[in-house]
């Protein structure tokens, strides 16, 4: 992992929401379940918005204006610069993991 | 009840979060619950949530305590809780399946508050009857349905 990966330390719900929304802005709901298609994993309301205010306060995402109650939120371009960042990094570590496992494709 | 029991939780939220996601949250909270999660799994989340929004927001530590409190009389692992980095990632599961200041010991912190209103709403055991659970926490004044905690 390097300096560059702000994510290290932000947290899987970070990492998935920001994959998430490299498709386009997505409000909770849709986050929610988008994530569960891809990821078969179901975040927690709390987590969800534990993690939005997160993202929003280093910059890698920002709420656009409210659609009824519903604020949707899209990646910055420093999101998706981390996004890559992080996704290099994890396939740095996936493929040194592949190698040593003997797995074929590494 | 399960909307009351969420509604509770919300409110142990900070204001400023309340004002900016309340709505929201408490919207998707009623789709989560339409399509099948538990009220009570959409409630700890919550919970867990305004503990770690206290904890990092304003350093209330109090108050903070007193959600976990909650929490694991609701039966939240409190591993759940914790504010590390790690934390975003203890609240996902696989998809199959202010400062307080200081008050007088009578009208308790707004977490103490919230956490009686809490313990009300899910029908959990009065202190007396939960060895082990500070009084303090559980024991608040309460404030009326509707206001902030």
């Amino acid at each position: 992992m390097t300096d560059a990966d702000v994510l290290r330390r932000a947290g899987d719900a970070s990492v998935l929401i920001l994959t998430s929304l490299a498709d386009g802005p997505k409000h909770g709901y849709a986050l929610i379940q988008d994530v569960s298609q891809f990821a078969g994993v179901r975040l927690g309301p709390g987590t969800l918005y534990g993690a939005l205010d997160r993202l929003e306060r280093l910059g890698l995402i920002e709420a656009l204006p409210a659609q009824d109650r519903r604020h949707p939120y899209r990646i910055t371009a420093p999101g998706v610069a981390a996004l890559r960042a992080h996704l290099d990094s994890v396939e740095r570590v996936s493929a040194v993991g592949r190698l040593r496992l003997g797995v074929a494709g590494a | 009840m399960p909307g009351r029991l969420v509604a509770a939780v919300l409110r142990c939220y900070p204001a400023r979060w309340r004002s900016r996601h309340g709505d929201e949250a408490a919207e998707l909270a009623e789709l989560l619950i339409r399509d099948g999660t538990p009220a009570r799994a959409v409630a700890l989340s919550y919970l867990g949530g305004a503990a770690r929004a206290r904890l990092t927001g304003r350093p209330s530590r109090r108050v903070a305590a007193a959600l976990i409190v909650a929490a694991g009389s609701l039966g939240a692992p409190l591993t759940l809780l914790s504010a590390g980095p790690a934390a975003g990632a203890a609240h996902v599961s696989r998809a199959p399946a202010s400062r307080t200041g200081t008050r007088t010991a009578q009208q308790g912190t707004r977490g103490e508050r919230c956490t009686a209103r809490l313990g009300r709403a899910s029908g959990a055991r009065p202190a007396a009857a939960r060895p082990g659970v500070p009084r303090a926490a559980i024991s608040g004044t309460g404030r009326r349905h509707g206001q902030g905690c």
